[in-house]
């Protein structure tokens, strides 16, 4: 995979019914197509990330759309809470139709 | 006499037949330079369906005040909000209102995230009003802006 990409939940050790914080970070240059290339002068194409989904035990809960005006290598920070055991899968789409997957096993604790 | 200004009319025609068509390709080159060009009013007239937003307390938009890099300036959006079924935070939007593309995320949140708060790190061509629109779960809008300095411009 040419992006590498990251989920973190903080605090690191959770319990059942516990709000914690999300990021979801990706290695993304996030072009926005009006940059140019300042060797050859060419216009670099743009390449950004689309839309964002969060996904937990199979229930969408947060969805993005998201423009070119958002930072290289962007991290996406909301909250959650945690109800039971289960798989968190973020999947995020680029302009080019590129479709990326993370997943992160959820396993609270007490 | 006649000849010669016979020649001075026709340069003149010649010059501003010429002139034209070059003003009028430089303004179609400066139109196409932003493939997603989307001003705020247009955005906001959109997605408000021209209501408009209130400003409200209850909306807290963290930004710095300067900015020394354009391409990297951490927003943070938080909401009071129960985040029940029936009362919860719907969607929260953040715009930089000069940025060419002036739409930088929409964040559709629900009941299960608990806590209505959403952070990023967004580009800033130059100086300009950060805006946070917040659609509630009845259908009204609230909002929040904060002025951004910016010394080095982070698109382009």
């Amino acid at each position: 995979m040419e992006n590498q990409s990251l989920i973190k939940i903080k605090p690191k050790k959770y319990a059942n019914g516990e709000v914690v914080n999300v990021s979801f970070m990706v290695m993304h240059p996030m072009e926005t197509g009006m940059r140019k290339d300042k060797k050859t002068g060419e216009i670099v194409p743009a390449q950004y990330i689309n839309s964002v989904k969060f996904e937990y035990k199979g229930k969408v809960i947060t969805t993005m759309n998201v423009w070119e005006s958002l930072s290289a290598n962007p991290v996406f920070t909301t909250y959650m809470k945690i109800d039971g055991e289960g798989e968190l899968r973020v999947t995020y789409t680029e302009n080019t139709g590129a479709v990326s997957q993370t997943s992160m096993k959820i396993t609270p604790k007490g | 006499m006649q000849r010669r200004e016979f020649f001075k009319k026709m340069g003149s025609v010649v010059a501003v037949s010429a002139v034209i068509p070059m003003m009028s390709f430089a303004e179609e080159a400066k139109k196409l330079v932003g493939p997603n060009e989307f001003s705020y009013e247009k955005a906001l007239n959109i997605i408000t369906s021209g209501k408009g937003a209130t400003a409200s307390p209850k909306v807290t938009l963290k930004a710095p005040e300067i900015a020394e890099n354009g391409a990297v300036v951490p927003v943070t959006v938080e909401v009071e909000s129960p985040m029940t079924e029936s009362d919860y935070v719907k969607t929260i939007h953040i715009f930089a209102t000069k940025n060419n593309n002036s739409r930088c995320i929409s964040v559709h949140l629900t009941p299960a995230n608990a806590k209505a708060m959403f952070s990023a790190r967004i580009k800033l061509g130059s100086t300009q009003d950060v805006v946070a629109l917040i659609e509630m779960s009845d259908g009204s809008f609230l909002s929040a802006a904060q002025s951004v300095k910016v010394t080095i411009g982070g698109c382009g």
